[in-house]
């Protein structure tokens, strides 16, 4: 069983490290997309053991996912897992996420901020940002799923190839959780740890996605 | 008059530079053909603006011609630039596909 990791990166120079260096024992594979970084992020993800893929532009979240996971279904992987490289989730806990593929209970796991374990989360983010994003998954995609953004995920394989990411940007994460629910992907959320470090994804940002989402569907 | 005349000349220029940019293959031949329909349209509809006054009020709008070529006018505008959106969306997307092949080409 070939367990890969991706690791979207851009300008990360100050986490890729400690984060390969974390993630290493529970995988096999490590595969670090370099988002066209200014900074040393490709060379220090190699030498901590990582494979690195560059994009020529910077193209944003979504897109290094894509690259990433085209790239671990061709070398081989049964199951992909998505991790930040900002450093924000725990290694310790993609066994969690991989159980229940492994056990055959679901083909996607997805890691939730908001089951029995405790985040740090922003106030404004855990009462405001979020139940809008629940509110507005619900609404208009039929999603109940109480983490409308986590970016910390495991696909078996075959749920990855039927998984299209056409987002480039953070609307990736509402992209996928539509699509598990289209094409009727066994879905189970597990309960993440999230050490948040930077606030991360602002109101704006929030409506950037809804932006994006509506062009998707509109050029689609 | 004279506003129609002005108007015309400015039609007449951008008439020139689409000949000019056709000439140079800059442009499409749809696009060409689009943006050629579209100024010539605006010019009948300026040398005609008495006959279209009249028919304005058959229909029974309150407005001028010259008001109700406005309002056309920005819906067009409006939709050039949403299919303007359309086409950037979808050269994006081209662009990120190149990127990803030549990232898993390039290892």
């Amino acid at each position: 069983m070939k367990i890969s990791c991706v690791i979207p990166a851009y300008n990360e120079a100050s986490h890729i490290l400690a984060v390969v260096t974390q993630v290493r024992p529970f995988v096999n594979e490590i595969i670090v997309v370099d988002d066209c970084s200014k900074d040393d992020t490709a060379r220090l993800a190699k030498n901590a053991g990582a494979l690195v893929l560059h994009h020529v532009i910077n193209r944003g979240q979504g897109a290094a996912l894509r690259t990433g996971t085209a790239y671990a279904l061709i070398n081989g992987a049964d199951i992909i897992i998505h991790f930040d490289a900002d450093g924000q989730f725990s290694a310790t806990e993609i066994p969690d996420l991989i159980r229940p593929i492994l056990e055959k209970r679901a083909e996607t796991v997805l890691g939730s901020r908001f089951l029995n374990k405790k985040s740090d989360l922003p106030w404004s983010k855990e009462h405001l940002i979020m139940p809008l994003a629940r509110g507005i998954n619900r609404l208009f995609f039929n999603i109940r799923l109480s983490d409308p953004q986590s970016g910390f995920r495991a696909l078996s394989r075959d749920a990855a190839s039927k998984i299209k990411i056409q987002n480039d940007g953070m609307a990736h994460c509402s992209e996928i959780l539509y699509q598990l629910m289209a094409k009727k992907i066994k879905v189970q959320e597990v309960p993440i740890t999230v050490t948040y470090n930077e606030y991360g994804q602002k109101f704006s940002g929030g409506l950037k996605i809804i932006k994006d989402l509506l062009i998707q569907k509109l050029i689609n | 008059m004279f506003q129609q005349i002005l108007a015309l000349i400015i039609i007449i220029f951008f008439l020139v530079r689409l000949f000019r940019q056709k000439k140079k293959q800059s442009v499409s031949g749809n696009e060409f053909l689009l943006w050629l329909i579209f100024w010539l349209l605006a010019a009948a509809a300026i040398i005609f603006l008495k006959p279209i006054d009249q028919l304005v009020k058959a229909l029974g709008f309150s407005g001028a011609a010259i008001n109700i070529l406005l309002y056309i006018t920005v819906l067009i505008l409006i939709y050039l630039v949403f299919r303007l959106r359309l086409t950037i969306a979808k050269m994006e997307k081209n662009i990120s596909t190149l990127n990803e092949t030549i990232a898993i080409k390039k290892l």
